[in-house]
Order: structure tokens, then C-alpha cells, then sequence
């Protein structure tokens, strides 16, 4: 089996690599991670719309909008915000071969990551211990934990896939041209969770508590 | 977008920067604009400018640091098609809630 994979491989070499696996001119692996981003737009297109429809459904206990912490969030958001800036930096220290800024920013886009993270975990025990407001305290919270912790799953994975890249690159030296596509894969997925967080900051936190 | 555009250099590092400090201060005036809205009512003009502010900064991040204007329009096809279906999802959700109300 370890040889059949060594000649596919080799085999895949003789023929220009990975460029070969390409649809539509574009590396199936990229074209992969699109199609799947974009799927998580009806993800979290679904919790988003789900706190929209129940965000005042309260049965008169805690209302989530009214204990939110808009400064603390605002920099939270502001955190996550900077870290696609030093995700995009990586990337683009990786294509001018500057290998060591490629360590440097993966390593502080996993950092504020990984503030991010911190930020929300202290928001959730407030409002669980301070505030009394638990998942299961009435719809409306439900639907705000489903849509943050959701949330903040997706950027628990990012910072671990970008772990992953730093202690590949610090391993090795450096990230090979070949595994330059995977973390432009993991940059990719990194943005959308920004994206997303965008979107839950104005729509949950800005409008929500007006 | 053309096929131009595809082969189109990515922007420099000097040029991100200045894109984070964009979305950086168009936050800022995000969270300026919730706060006047506490001072001084703002007769609802504050939703839709945050929405406008908030769809700027989602614009710009996936046209830059995402690299999409530098890709081919297939991919933004793709992503655009998603996200489509997600306002759909959300028109649908919302439309049936507001049948269910007429008609209770």
C-alpha cells in the first residue's frame, strides 16, 4: 500500500504535482474550502435567524441584550478583527519566502485567537454566574449561546489548525510550497470566521441591545 | 471580475495595514454610532447604517484579505450562492413567522 502511494505520488511529480488536480482551473482543495464557507453561510445563517426570531422570547426572565457588555465586545471584536490582518500577514510572508515572518504572524493571529476565546469565555461565565442567564434559562438565551459558542468553536478550531501550521513551520524550518495552499486554506477559513463575527457583532450586540 | 483581474498583484504588505485600519475605524463608528443613538434617538437611521457599515467591512474582508477580487468568478459565484441562500433561509424563517401571526 506505502509503495503504491510513493508511486502515485512520484508519479503525480512527473506530471507537474498537485497542479494536476485542478477543476474548473482552480486547485481542488481551494475550490473545496469555497464550497464548504459557503455552506457555512446557511449554518450560520440558520442560528443568526434563529436568534432573530426568539431574541425577546424571555417568559419575563433575563433579557440578553440588556446585559451586554458593548465595550468589552467592541474590543473583543477589534482583537479579531487584527488577527485577519496578522493571518493575511503570514500568508504573505510565506509567498516572499520570508519564513520567519511566516512563524512570527501565524503565531500572533493563534494569540489573539486565542484573547478572542478568553474574552468570550469570561463573557459566558458572567452572564451564567453574575447574571443568571444559562442556556437553557429561556429561548432567547439559548439562541445566544447556540449562535456565540458556535461561534467560538469555529475560532477554538482555527487557533488549533494554526497551531498545527506554527509547530509544522517551526519543525521544519519553514513551510514547503505545497503546504504554503494549506495554510492559505486554514487563512481562508480564519477570514470567515471573521466574517461571521461581523455579522453576529452588529446584528446580535449592536442592533440587538438598541 | 475578468481574467485580468485574476492575474492582478496582491496588495502589499503596507496596503493590508491600511485596510485593518480602515475596518478598524469603520468599527469604531460602529460602536460611536450605538452610543449616540443611547444620547440622541436617532428616529431608527441607526439600523440601517450599521448594517451598511457591518456589510462594508464584509465586503472588504473577503475582497482582500480573502484574495476573492484577485480570484477567478466562479469562486465568488460559489461564496455569493451561499450566502444568497442563507438571506433566503433567513426570508423564508421570518416570512412564516409573520404568516403565523396574520393568520392566528
Amino acid at each position: 500500500m506505502a509503495e503504491t502511494l510513493e508511486a502515485a505520488e512520484a508519479h503525480a511529480d512527473d506530471h507537474g504535482g498537485h497542479g494536476e488536480h485542478e477543476s474548473f482551473g482552480i486547485d481542488n482543495r481551494k475550490l473545496g474550502m469555497w464550497l464548504f464557507l459557503s455552506s457555512e453561510f446557511l449554518f450560520f445563517g440558520a442560528l443568526i435567524t434563529n436568534y432573530m426570531v426568539y431574541g425577546n422570547d424571555t417568559f419575563g426572565s433575563v433579557v440578553p441584550r440588556e446585559i451586554y457588555d458593548i465595550p468589552f465586545t467592541s474590543v473583543s471584536s477589534f482583537v479579531l478583527l487584527m488577527s485577519s490582518l496578522t493571518m493575511v500577514l503570514a500568508h504573505h510572508s510565506l509567498s516572499i519566502g520570508d519564513q520567519n515572518g511566516t512563524r512570527t504572524w501565524l503565531l500572533a493571529t493563534a494569540m489573539l485567537g486565542s484573547v478572542f476565546l478568553g474574552g468570550q469565555v469570561f463573557e459566558f461565565y458572567e452572564f451564567i454566574n453574575v447574571y443568571g442567564m444559562a442556556l437553557t434559562t429561556n429561548p432567547a438565551s439559548s439562541a445566544f449561546f447556540m449562535l456565540t459558542g458556535f461561534h467560538g468553536a469555529h475560532v477554538a478550531i482555527g487557533v488549533i489548525m494554526l497551531l498545527s501550521r506554527f509547530g509544522m513551520a517551526r519543525r521544519q524550518g519553514g513551510l514547503s510550497e505545497k503546504q504554503g495552499m494549506n495554510l492559505e486554506l486554514v487563512g481562508l477559513y480564519w477570514h470567515f470566521v471573521d466574517i461571521i463575527w461581523i455579522v453576529i457583532f452588529t446584528v446580535v450586540y449592536l442592533l440587538g441591545a438598541v | 471580475m475578468t481574467d485580468e483581474a485574476h492575474h492582478a498583484p496582491h496588495p502589499t504588505t503596507g496596503q493590508y495595514v491600511k485596510i485593518a485600519v480602515l475596518l478598524a475605524i469603520v468599527t469604531a463608528v460602529e460602536v460611536a454610532l450605538f452610543y449616540v443613538d443611547e444620547a440622541v434617538d436617532m428616529a431608527g437611521w441607526d439600523g440601517p447604517l450599521l448594517i451598511i457599515l457591518s456589510f462594508f467591512k464584509f465586503v472588504v474582508v473577503i475582497g482582500w484579505f480573502m484574495h476573492l477580487r484577485f480570484e477567478r468568478p466562479l469562486l465568488t459565484r460559489f461564496f455569493a450562492g451561499g450566502f444568497v441562500l442563507a438571506l433566503g433561509l433567513y426570508g423564508i424563517v421570518v416570512g412564516s413567522f409573520l404568516v403565523g401571526l396574520i393568520t392566528r
